[in-house]
């Protein structure tokens, strides 16, 4: 078969010739293909930005930070199971003893006063205002080391003032906003349950996505001495510990934390961990399998359209063959064989919906630089890419059988037809 | 091998065959047609279109294929035109058996060997008469440049030197019949197929194409003419009148 490079670009141009010649047909056909390529583009830049979004704020909770508690991280759906419902509570003496592990750098233990299933939340309030919303976190002072919270005014409390049971907190920004609305809060007072705190440090502004308001809200939180948060709410037991990991050194830490705390908690040989391991790494991992069935979801509702789309074409190139079969007997006569007529009007199909394809690249190009007003989103190279080659393909596979058909009408019969 | 290798030359061939013919037709004429059938199935009934017509056609000859409608004259000139093979028959047409060939072969046969001429015209609406013209040379392979120059000779050839960029809508019924001439012509073919050439046109401008065509014939094109007018028949060199499928008259008059 001879298929030379002038022939398929004399079939683009007769191709545009025809479509130029029907422009308002030819827009509605194609529509179905550039909705679906502004959806393939739409979402793929959806899916990228909250992956930026979200990659960014699990950084900022530091990459050799490994978060211990007693449960499996993850969503949890129904009941726990007995197993994990009989677990003990991690201590402060699991944190102390995994801070001297030689691939830890260092370990501190949180204890949530917040709320716990028993007993009633404890109020904050401070300059005439009151809430149960913030969460309410008693710390070591080593967490600053951490590096995942920054102070911007203030400082943190001390080793000493944790030992003698000083009555003293550091603020998120949204409590110091909110509760001191002039002046700065530093050595102001904020009544925490039924003590007053002194605020001896503010944090810095923590970037927060998807997750906001109420207790969720990172910004949400008032850290006090791990003591004095024991003594202010004595059956308290919910502690998690935030253990960091030496500069390069994170698998070993991971491994070390587990092996000592599968010790410590006494998990028989070949049982499972009986408490919950996170990292920045894996929360991403958790993600990341969220927006790969999102990426699928995608596939599907774009394709659903791009089929639409494609069985429009189909149809206007069954017309289109119909109303030129008189051209087509010319063509024959004149000397067109069989490969010559399927592949001008697989050629016109392809050129069809890939305009419609870059038609839908376009808006769908714009539409995500609105988007990027709300999300730090991009559009990976793929979208526009595979957007334009599903276009162009669905051309050539939906055009096949008009083609066909065009290709094996009789001369004489096609030359004779009104 | 060599030495044992008899060759018959074209003068020893002739011994077994009557005057000039080899491999049963005259290799010196443009068309031979030997006892052609053409039977169409319709329903329970054979119709036979076409009862063993033969005929010759030398090179350079002005004819015109004459009959009513229904004499099988429109099944003569598929035939001849190479868009149909007959069912029973050969046809030779510059040299080449075209009565057995596939589909692909006959439409290279039609860009090569045929130009046809259509009472509608047929060009396409949307193109201008030079790329009309280009369209055979496109489906032959012919280069961009090459493809330009020899349409642009051809619109020369018919008069229309000025009115190559002018679509078909843009041109008179006679103008777009020489564009359609044109693109016949381009390919240097060995035949001119003329359908009806006048059918459409007004007797003034028919006068006008009929005197292109006695031109091209005296520049040496083979000009086959199909009409059912005489007046358009009697302008040929030779006159075959096709009834009944049959031929019933091949006449020589000029």
């Amino acid at each position: 078969m001879r298929i030379l490079r002038s022939d398929i670009y004399e079939n683009l141009k007769m191709a545009l010739a025809t479509l130029r010649a029907n422009k308002l047909r030819s827009f509605l056909t194609v529509f179905g293909v550039v909705i679906g390529i502004i959806t393939v583009m739409l979402i793929a830049s959806i899916i990228s930005g909250i992956d930026v979004s979200v990659t960014r704020e699990v950084e900022s909770f530091g990459t050799r930070s490994i978060y211990i508690s007693k449960f499996s991280p993850g969503i949890q759906i129904g009941r726990r199971s007995r197993e994990e419902r009989m677990r003990k509570e991690l201590t402060y003496d699991d944190a102390i003893a995994l801070q001297s592990l030689p691939a830890i750098e260092l370990s501190v233990p949180f204890l949530d006063i917040t709320n716990n299933p028993f007993g009633q939340k404890l109020m904050v309030s401070g300059g005439g205002k009151t809430s149960a919303q913030v969460a309410l976190q008693g710390t070591l002072p080593e967490f600053e080391k951490a590096g995942t919270q920054v102070i911007s005014e203030g400082r943190f409390f001390t080793q000493t003032e944790n030992d003698t049971n000083q009555l003293v907190c550091v603020v998120g920004s949204k409590v110091a906003d909110d509760f001191f609305k002039i002046g700065s809060p530093l050595a102001q007072t904020i009544k925490i349950g039924p003590q007053e705190f002194r605020v001896v440090g503010v944090l810095e502004q923590r970037e927060q996505f998807l997750i906001g308001g109420g207790s969720d809200d990172q910004n949400n939180v008032i850290y006090v001495p791990f003591n004095v948060a024991q003594k202010l709410k004595p059956n308290a037991d919910d502690i998690y510990i935030l253990a960091v990991a030496r500069a390069g050194l994170m698998e070993e830490a991971k491994d070390q934390v587990r092996d000592t705390l599968r010790v410590r908690r006494q998990v028989p040989f070949a049982a499972n961990d009986n408490f919950g391991m996170e990292t920045s790494e894996s929360i991403l991992d958790n993600f990341r399998s969220i927006t790969a069935g999102l990426a699928i979801a995608m596939v599907v509702i774009s394709s659903v359209g791009l089929m639409v789309g494609g069985i429009g074409v189909m149809n206007i190139m069954l017309v289109s063959v119909t109303e030129r079969t008189r051209e087509i007997g010319v063509r024959k006569a004149i000397g067109a064989r069989r490969a010559d007529i399927m592949w001008q009007f697989l050629i016109e199909a392809a050129t069809l919906t890939g305009l419609g394809g870059v038609v839908g690249l376009s808006i769908g190009w714009g539409l995500t630089l609105l988007l990027r007003l709300l999300l730090p989103s991009y559009v990976p190279l793929w979208a526009p890419i595979g957007g334009l080659l599903a276009s162009v393909g669905i051309g050539l596979v939906f055009g096949l059988w008009p083609a066909w058909k065009a290709a094996r009408l009789d001369p004489i019969e096609s030359l004779r037809y009104e | 091998m060599s030495d044992a290798t008899v060759t018959l030359s074209p003068t020893e061939n002739v011994i077994n065959a009557p005057a000039t013919e080899v491999d049963g037709h005259d290799p010196s004429m443009l068309i031979s047609m030997r006892d052609i059938w053409k039977t169409y199935q319709m329903g329970t009934e054979k119709v036979h279109a076409l009862h063993g017509v033969s005929f010759d056609i030398p090179r350079g000859e002005y004819i015109a294929i004459i009959g009513p409608s229904g004499s099988g004259k429109s099944t003569l000139m598929n035939l001849i035109g190479c868009l149909d093979t007959p069912t029973q028959g050969q046809y030779w047409l510059n040299g080449k058996n075209v009565s057995e060939m596939d589909d692909d072969e006959l439409a290279r046969i039609r860009n090569q060997e045929v130009g046809f001429v259509f009472q509608t015209f047929n060009l396409l609406a949307r193109a201008t008469a030079l790329h009309n013209v280009e369209l055979p040379l496109i489906y032959g392979g012919v280069s961009a440049s090459q493809r330009h120059e020899m349409a642009k000779q051809a619109l020369t050839a018919v008069d229309l030197t000025d009115r190559m960029s002018h679509k078909p809508n843009e041109l008179s019924g006679g103008q777009r019949q020489r564009v359609a001439i044109a693109r016949a012509l381009v390919n240097h073919p060995s035949i001119l197929l003329a359908d009806e050439p006048t059918g459409a046109l007004d007797s003034h401008t028919s006068a006008e194409i009929m005197d292109l065509f006695e031109r091209l014939h005296s520049e040496g094109n083979t000009i086959i003419v199909v009409t059912h007018e005489h007046d358009i028949a009697e302008r040929a060199h030779r006159v075959i009148s096709i009834r009944d499928g049959m031929i019933e008259k091949d006449e020589r008059i000029r």
